[in-house]
């Protein structure tokens, strides 16, 4: 098994250049999700990954091979890359029944007849559907057509596998079941994953190591899930992963004070390179928000949704509308405020980021 | 080289090869259609305005276009056609709707039959029935006109089909499925909850038909009546039975006479394709105005859930407005049909249709000379050359247009649809001119591969369509995931996308074969000695006054279209259960 690089890929559909200088690595035997926005480019790497499209520059190795370089004038045609592909429609060929469509890979590599029986099998019921080999893939659900998609995708132990937004077409609880298949089958072949999403739930749930991209294609950061929840490298990853509120504060006498038509005085440290000068966001995750009975910054409760496992409220502060989280045992312990009701509440670990209009005046 | 979108993504899938399938495929695809579309067209205007008869050498002569415009007998041929065709498209185009209405939206019984036998008219090719109704309405001893006559003690004939309305009625008659089949398919396919809205705001049931059905259909009735338009404004068959007897031209019938009169001399082409410069631009306004007209947007009115559309009851009138639909059945089909039937029956032309007088000789006749043998063979040939090649071409065309795009497509979709609003005469005038030695020295007059060539130019756009259509069904995923799966591109080709679009290749022959089988105004002015064909040879039995065996050979023709139109049907259906 191998890790991918990508080496300053430029790559351009006519005048518009959707990937710039861009490089990403992704590890040997690790699950890598790639997160970005609609049109951020993940496709398009996606393409020049599996030799669908010709990067302008850069180059792209899997291990010690190179696939793709610019300057050394190499590009290895799409059928010699040997890379797995689940593509988000599941592309499995409606006139071929699903063992067909899962020998294909091996008979196009030449393998003997009897093997390919018994290879196109066992690939089978690694996603366990062995038992519909003979149907056609219109007589399959969207889940097992995607099952099938992976199937094709293993049976001839690519090294790589790519998978580009297999699941967004499947309803929540199939999603689910799949998202915990897929890391199964990894971790029993130990092979390399890249898994395109702009869901980042699913993202959080399945990843080794995370990649977020800009909308204009730039990285934007590369770690591990936790570093990217807990330490966002910029705004666009803070508001991309998980909801946020952003809420415009001001300084006042050396204090962080709010700034949005209720003028409240906050606790909170503001890291000391934030230039206030400037306007300024605060950006607080809904289940950073606290209830706080002894606090003096008052908001009302508009409404709230209860979830099972949690609640969900819409607050008004001033003339901001903020999101919040209560966890249920929160909830059995102080109560839950009637809609209307006027509550205290606090700000957990907040950060501090320019104001959008500031950042457009800037460019 | 500048044709191809340097990041294209199909064009880059072969990245390290210099010259890449893609390349080759649409570079051949520029070829073929020059060859086939580009040349003859050109061929036509050059030789209308350049001539070297004179001082030897090329150059630039408006005197022949001058002449022919100012021809007294080309003017009237061309006011005729005009008025022709502008008749014909808006009565066909009014029978068409209001038939499809009936048969689609109301609630008039045996619909589902309805539909099928009011199909019938398209199958049924026009200028056979033009001969029918001659048969009965001649102006001088048509049978029907005679037992007027004889009834009512008449002196003159009382009705006369040999005149302009004659030729509209017969063209109504067999082009007003252009219009009924498109409205019938919008009106099935139309979502019902837009009518029923309307219903609830409180519209009256007569508002909802004039206010939203009708203009939600608009795109498909302009694109049945231009198909009226411009094949009635191309077509030779009917106008050519009909008012060659009482000196009524239109252009079509025009040129065919001036090449005819002129015996095959190249001067007698030139004053032909001068002739169909004229009808191109007579064609080239319809087509602009038309696209004035009606081009006030289309809409999605197909909605991907298949609804039943209420039905609007007729009450009172359903009864008699199915004896209204069963009688234009009737008059359209039956009566021409029998005509033929009867006639080609009869032991001489004029002898009264009784039983005494019938007998099977006109058939002896007609199959005893080699001619009528020779020109179903020459049919069948053509026509299944043009269908397959057509096919393999239009598929072509589609694949390059709609998966390689390369950068001028729009000229490669352009080239592919010319042909379609170019008349059939124009277009085999264009074929002499290229194909008699002037380019390469290449001569194929006289031979069948010039009507193949002819064939190919004319229905290339049926066959591009239906493939156009079934291509862009296939998502490229499909062949991506091939190519990742270790098929290289043509292996992708061949295993994927030829086989998901096969159904789609072969309704495609089968939009080809069917009217090429039948076909006359192409033909007639291609056929040499060796090669006439079905229709070529009906029409010429009919002109060498030997009605009744035109009428045998016709009722034959009649019998091989209908044999083949089932076997067409069983094949298709067959082909959706897959």
């Amino acid at each position: 098994m191998a890790e991918v690089k990508f080496e300053n890929i430029t790559a351009t559909y006519g005048k518009k250049t959707v990937l710039k200088d861009f490089s990403l690595s992704v590890n040997s035997n690790e699950i890598l999700c790639l997160v970005g926005p609609s049109g951020c480019g993940k496709t398009t790497l996606v393409r020049c990954l599996l030799g669908l499209m010709k990067p302008d520059s850069g180059s792209i190795k899997v291990g010690d091979k190179v696939l793709f370089d610019a300057k050394k004038r190499i590009n290895v045609p799409a059928e010699k890359r040997n890379i797995g592909i689940v593509f988000q429609d599941y592309a499995v060929w409606p006139h071929m029944t699903v063992l067909e469509n899962v020998s294909y890979p091996l008979k196009k590599r030449r393998v003997p007849k009897e093997e390919i029986a018994h290879r196109a099998m066992d690939a089978l019921k690694l996603v366990h559907m062995e038992m519909y080999a003979n149907h056609l893939p219109m007589q399959l659900s969207g889940g097992q057509q995607h099952r099938v998609a992976i199937a094709r995708a293993l049976v001839v132990d690519s090294e790589i596998l790519v998978m580009d937004e297999p699941i967004t077409n499947l309803d929540a609880k199939l999603r689910e079941e799949m998202l915990l298949e897929i890391r199964m089958i990894q971790s029993r072949l130990k092979s390399t994953v890249l898994y395109i999403t702009h869901d980042q739930q699913s993202a959080l749930q399945l990843c080794d190591k995370m990649a977020i991209m800009e909308p204009d294609g730039s990285l934007c950061q590369y770690g591990s899930d936790e570093d990217i929840i807990l330490s966002p490298a910029n705004r666009f990853t803070f508001e991309f992963i998980g909801v946020s509120n952003m809420i415009p504060v001001c300084k006042k006498n050396g204090k962080v004070r709010l700034a949005c038509g209720a003028d409240y005085e906050i606790d909170n440290e503001a890291p000391a390179d934030i230039d206030f000068s400037k306007k300024i966001d605060m950006g607080v995750r809904m289940n950073d928000v606290v209830f706080d009975k002894k606090s003096d910054i008052k908001a009302s409760v508009i409404s709230k949704v209860f979830l099972g496992s949690e609640y969900n409220y819409f607050l008004r502060l001033g003339e901001k509308e903020i999101r919040m989280q209560q966890s249920m045992l929160d909830a059995k312990m102080n109560g839950v405020p009637e809609d209307g009701e006027s509550v205290g509440i606090r700000f957990v670990n907040p950060r501090f980021y320019l104001a959008k209009e500031n950042a457009n005046e800037a460019i | 080289m500048k044709l191809f979108n340097k990041n294209n993504n199909l064009a880059a899938l072969d990245g390290g090869k210099k010259f890449s399938l893609d390349k080759a495929l649409t570079i051949t695809t520029f070829i073929l259609l020059i060859i086939i579309v580009i040349i003859p067209v050109f061929m036509i205007v050059f030789n209308t305005f350049f001539d070297k008869a004179v001082t030897g050498k090329w150059h630039i002569d408006f005197s022949m276009f001058r002449t022919q415009l100012t021809d007294a007998k080309n003017l009237g041929a061309m006011w005729n056609t005009v008025k022709i065709a502008l008749f014909t498209t808006v009565v066909g185009t009014i029978a068409g709707v209001f038939y499809a209405w009936l048969l689609g939206r109301s609630d008039i019984p045996a619909k589902g039959l309805m539909k099928a036998l009011f199909n019938i008219p398209y199958m049924f090719p026009p200028f056979l029935g033009a001969m029918a109704w001659d048969m009965l309405l001649n102006g001088r001893g048509g049978y029907f006109n005679k037992f007027l006559m004889n009834t009512f003690h008449l002196e003159n004939a009382p009705l006369n089909i040999n005149s302009i309305w004659g030729i509209v009625f017969v063209e109504v008659s067999y082009y007003f499925p252009f219009v009924f089949m498109q409205v019938v398919a919008a009106l099935e396919k139309m979502d019902p909850t837009l009518e029923e809205c309307a219903r609830i705001a409180g519209a009256k049931q007569s508002t909802v038909i004039w206010r939203i059905t009708l203009p939600l259909t608009k795109p498909a009735i302009s694109a049945g009546a231009l198909l009226i338009l411009t094949t009635s404004l191309a077509h030779f068959g009917v106008p050519s039975i009909i008012g060659y007897s009482q000196g009524i031209y239109t252009l079509p019938t025009r040129i065919y006479a001036v090449i005819y009169n002129a015996g095959g001399s190249f001067d007698g082409i030139r004053q032909g394709a001068a002739l169909s410069v004229l009808l191109v631009a007579v064609v080239s306004v319809a087509l602009i105005l038309q696209n004035k007209i009606l081009s006030s947007g289309s809409y999605d009115i197909i909605k991907g859930k298949s609804t039943r559309p209420t039905l609007i009851k007729l009450r009172g009138s359903k009864y008699p407005l199915l004896v209204f639909c069963i009688l234009t059945l009737i008059i359209i089909v039956v009566v021409p049909l029998v005509m033929i039937v009867l006639v080609s029956f009869v032991k001489a032309y004029g002898l009264p249709l009784k039983l005494k007088n019938f007998s099977f000789i006109q058939y002896k006749r007609v199959f005893s000379g080699g001619g009528t043998i020779d020109s179903i063979k020459n049919s069948l040939f053509a026509s299944v050359t043009a269908g397959v090649v057509c096919m393999l071409l239009g598929t072509l065309v589609a694949y390059v247009v709609q998966k390689i795009k390369p950068k001028n497509k729009g000229a490669l979709e352009f080239m592919s649809m010319l042909p379609y609003a170019i008349p059939g005469t124009v277009l085999s005038i264009g074929v002499i001119l290229a194909w008699q030695g002037a380019i390469f020295h290449i001569n194929l007059y006289n031979t069948i591969w010039i009507i193949i060539v002819a064939y190919l130019a004319r229905y290339l756009s049926f066959s591009m369509k239906t493939s156009s259509a079934a291509l862009l069904q296939v998502s490229s995923s499909l062949e991506e995931a091939a190519r990742a799966c270790g098929a290289s591109h043509t292996e992708s080709l061949s295993d994927i996308t030829l086989p998901l679009i096969r159904p789609a290749m072969v309704s495609g022959f089968f939009l080809i074969f069917l009217p090429a089988m039948r076909e006359v105004t192409t033909s007639i002015l291609l056929y040499g000695p060796k090669t006439r064909t079905l229709g070529v040879q009906i029409y010429g039995l009919r002109d060498a006054g030997m009605i009744p065996q035109a009428a045998a050979l016709a009722t034959v023709a009649i019998g091989i279209i209908i044999i083949l139109n089932t076997v067409v049907n069983y094949i298709v259906k067959d082909r959706k259960g897959v």
